[in-house]
Formats: C-alpha cells, structure tokens, sequence
C-alpha cells in the first residue's frame, strides 16, 4: 500500500514538473508537448490500434530476444566460471564483441540473419547476453569452497556439483544480471528495428520523429517502451523473490 | 556407482609410509613425511597433534579426497574413493547447504546415489531422530544453533551407514558443555554400532574420554610421533576425567604432545607409533 503510494505520488510530481517545464518554456508542442497532449495522443493511438499493433511486435521481440540470449549466457556463463580454459579462449571474444557497437553491427546482422523476426530476436539476444554471462560466471566463481569440498567428499559428479551447489548458490548474483539484461532487451528490440523492420515501437518512433514530425505520438512510443521495461523488470524481482525465498 | 558395503562391524585402515606435498606461496610445504599408522576394524582413534601437523590431511587421504605423493592408504585393502560408501566424513564446520531443509541436507548423499526421494526423506528423518534433532527436520541451516547444525553433518556423514566415520574436529566450535553431551552421544552411537571411527581433536581430555587409541602426531612434516592405548572400561562418563588411571594417560599424551615439538628440531629422532 505504502509503496504504491509512493509511486504515485513520484509519477504526479514527474508529471507536474513535466507540465510546469512546457509552460513556462513556452516550447511549441513539436519540441515538448505537454502531459495532456501526449495522454490525448495516447487514446487515439490507441483508439485506432496502431499502438498495439507496433507493441505486440516490440514485445515478442523483447520475449524471444530475452530468452534465447539469457538461456545461452547463462549456459555459457557456467562454462566460463568452471573451466578456466573455456573462459581464456571465450572471454576475448565476448569482450571484444561487447565493445562494439551493437548499433553500427545491427545492420549487418539484419542482412546475415535474413531481415526477418529472426534477425531481430538475434540482435536483441547479443545485447542481452553479456551482463548475463559475466553475472553468471562470477556467481558460479564464488561459490563456497568448503561446501565444494563437502560435496565431493560425498562422491558428487561434475554435473550434480552444478546442479545441486553451483548454479543454486549463484542464483542471486545471476538475477542480478537477468535485471540488466532485461532492460537491455528493450533497447535490443528497437535498435533491431532500427536497422530493418516495418513494425514495431522502435519503427513508430522513426514514423513519428521523421515522417509526421508527431511529437506527441514519438512520446507515446517512448512512455510504451518504458512501461514496457518497468513491467518485465517487475517480472523478474518477482521471480527472484519467489526463488530465493530462503 | 557406489557399492554398499555393510558389515557388522567398520572396516580396517592402513596408512603406510605416506607423504603429501602442497604447493604453497613460499614454496612447497611437506604435510605429512613417512607417515604410517593402522586402525583395526571397529576401533575408536583419536589423532591428536598441534596446528598444521597434518591431522585433517591424514583424513582427508582416508576419505580419498587426496592421493598420497608416496606411500599408501587403504581402507580395507583398497585405495578409498569419495563416494565409495566405505567412509563417512564430518568437517571442522557443519557445510549445511543454506537453501536446503535440515533433512534434505541430511538426505543429500543419498539424493547423489539416487535413492528416490520417499525412501531418502524417510532415512533422513531417522538419521535426524538418532541424533536428536527430529523437530528441526523443515527448519533451514541458518535456524540452527552451531551444535544442532553440527549434529545434523553428524546425522549426514552416517546416513549412509558408513564402516568408516572420519570426524576432523567436529566440535571445535562448540561450548563445553555442549561439547560433553555431544561426545556421549559419539561414544553411544559407537558402542551401538562399532564403525571404525578416527576423530582429530585438539583436546586431551576428549581424546582419553573418547579413544581406544590416541595417536601423537608432530609437527609439519607430521608423523606419529606415540601412540597411546586408553584402558578405561565404557562407557566412560564425564566424571571418569577424574580418575586417577585418567589422569595419568593424560599425562602420557601430554608428555608425547612436547615430544612432538621437541622432535621438530631433531627429525631423525627416533619414533615408531605405527604398533
């Protein structure tokens, strides 16, 4: 109760520094609508369905996109943080590929991946997958060495020491990778989109920005995908929560 | 993968001649150097010895968790594997897997063995029972007090029903008293059921309450420096600390104990405990 009285009361004074911003500013609405503006955008968009239209695509993108990139990095992840040969052949190659722009490969990676959802969910799986990885490596590192010890006293193959100790116990640190990564998977979906699609919030955002100069409408886009962001971040603290109730 | 080996009483360990080498940050350091000793079928050892003289190293090498340099150790005649079923061991802490039940940490070697989840859960909570610790069955590690965590390593090293119990100073941690009620209940679940049981202590008066035998090992590189046979009847009470018979082994293992450390400077010395 509390906390979401908390929420609303930050959104309201968001929106009121928002609206106090515009009128004093005097900005034309192509530069900087006001609050009321954007909401009254929001219904048409919705009335007329474009919104759903452009989200649901955004957001199987950020589904599929999360989970193939947090599955591999978490797979890869443990590789990494037991096998410290996997982890000096691998970890230049990730590290390097983090350090490029994703934005200038996206591109590229539409053509190769044949432009289609296929391509998109791949992009947005690359941004995903680093913190994962990393957040996966380290927990599985610094598991408890004594307890590795118990457990192969007690004859514990490779595989039960990952299963029953390792991946358990670096649980905590790989939601807290799974947090960024989810974030960045919405910034994955439209930097895909960006480099080649015909729907989507990130292409709706270019219709609004380049095509119609419809501010407001490049607002509602913007306000979708961070709800969008809030809600599967949630998702994640839940999950966490409910995982590692101990 | 591993057999059940399950005769009435333990099982015999031979150590021969065995030296261990890490490789520490000042170069390496020999932990135990021609080290020898054999533990009859079913008898209470006690190793006793001062820091870093290889007591935990010597278990280690039973549990088959570490392969001597050179040398042998063998339990029953064979070279012992970690899971072989033959040796139950019990660490200095409980090592209780935190995000697990009392029970389900008390069951876990069966669940590696792949006993179904019925049968393991229903062993884990007698194991618990012998122990005393029943009501804490759903409680987790981070619930238990440091002797009840003890006792429920205690109740995961024996629910295997291993001839073989390793204990490296499994209640170090714990208060005197505790301490006391937890060795009448090692010397009561021993003479119901004669393992062999090899225990590392720092403590004199634990090993002349508890041993038929209490080895003297010296200082790195350990060996056994005397070996000292309890004749005390059982079960032996707390109070039997008093006795006279007592106090005189006390002073036997005391004497062997400055030995040890005398022996650190002339290591050709004679020694042979290893009866």
């Amino acid at each position: 109760m509390r906390r979401i009285g908390a929420a609303i009361v930050s959104l309201a004074v968001f929106l009121a520094v928002w609206k106090l911003v515009s009128v004093i500013g005097g900005y034309p609405v192509y530069i900087l609508p006001p609050p009321e503006e954007v909401v009254a955008r929001a219904a048409r968009a919705v009335g007329s369905g474009i919104l759903w239209e452009h989200s649901a695509v955004t957001l199987l993108e950020i589904v599929l996109g999360f989970a193939v990139g947090a599955t591999t990095a978490i797979l890869t992840g443990i590789a990494l943080g037991k096998s410290v040969l996997v982890e000096r052949v691998l970890s230049p190659y990730i590290v390097a590929a983090q350090a490029v722009p994703i934005l200038a490969l996206a591109p590229l990676l539409d053509i190769w991946f044949g432009g289609g959802l296929l391509a998109r969910v791949v992009i947005c799986a690359l941004i995903v997958f680093f913190p994962i990885a990393i957040a996966t490596m380290v927990g599985i590192r610094s598991t408890d060495p004594l307890l590795a010890e118990m457990l192969r006293s007690l004859g514990a193959t490779n595989a039960q020491r990952t299963r029953l100790l390792e991946v358990p116990s670096a649980l905590p640190v790989i939601f807290g990778g799974l947090r960024v990564g989810v974030t960045l998977a919405v910034i994955g979906a439209v930097v895909a989109e960006w480099a080649g699609a015909s729907t989507g919030l990130g292409v709706l955002i270019n219709i609004a920005n380049q095509g119609l100069f419809d501010t407001p409408l490049m607002f509602v886009a913007l306000a979708t995908l961070a709800v969008i962001g809030l809600a599967f971040y949630g998702l994640v603290v839940v999950v966490e929560r409910r995982l590692l109730s101990h | 993968m591993s057999s059940q080996p399950n005769p009435r009483t333990g099982l015999d360990v031979t150590i021969r001649d065995v030296g261990v080498r890490f490789a520490a940050s000042g170069g390496d350091v020999q932990a135990l150097a021609d080290c020898s000793l054999d533990i009859g079928a079913g008898s209470f050892t006690v190793i006793i010895g001062p820091n870093g003289c290889g007591k935990s190293t010597l278990l280690r090498l039973v549990a088959g968790l570490l392969s001597p340099a050179s040398g042998s150790v063998m339990v029953d005649g064979r070279v012992p594997q970690p899971g072989d079923g033959r040796t139950g061991l019990c660490f200095q802490q409980p090592r209780l897997v935190p995000w697990r039940s009392t029970v389900d940490n008390v069951a876990l070697p069966l669940e590696l063995t792949g006993v179904p989840v019925g049968e393991r859960i229903e062993r884990a909570a007698r194991a618990l029972d012998r122990v005393g610790l029943a009501s804490a069955a759903r409680i987790r590690p981070s619930g238990l007090s440091g002797g009840m965590a003890q006792r429920a390593a205690l109740a995961r090293a024996l629910i295997g029903d291993p001839p073989v119990l390793l204990l490296d100073e499994p209640f170090s941690a714990l208060d005197a008293l505790t301490r006391e009620t937890f060795n009448d209940e090692l010397q009561r679940l021993w003479l119901e059921r004669r393992r062999t049981v090899i225990l590392v202590t720092h403590s004199v008066s634990e090993a002349i309450a508890l041993a038929d035998r209490v080895v003297v090992m010296t200082p790195r590189p350990g060996h056994v420096a005397r070996t000292v046979e309890v004749d005390l009847s059982r079960p032996r009470p707390a109070e039997l600390l008093g006795d006279p018979r007592a106090a005189e082994l006390a002073v036997e293992v005391r004497a062997a104990l400055g030995e040890g450390h005398a022996l650190e400077l002339q290591p050709w010395a004679e020694q042979d405990g290893a009866a």
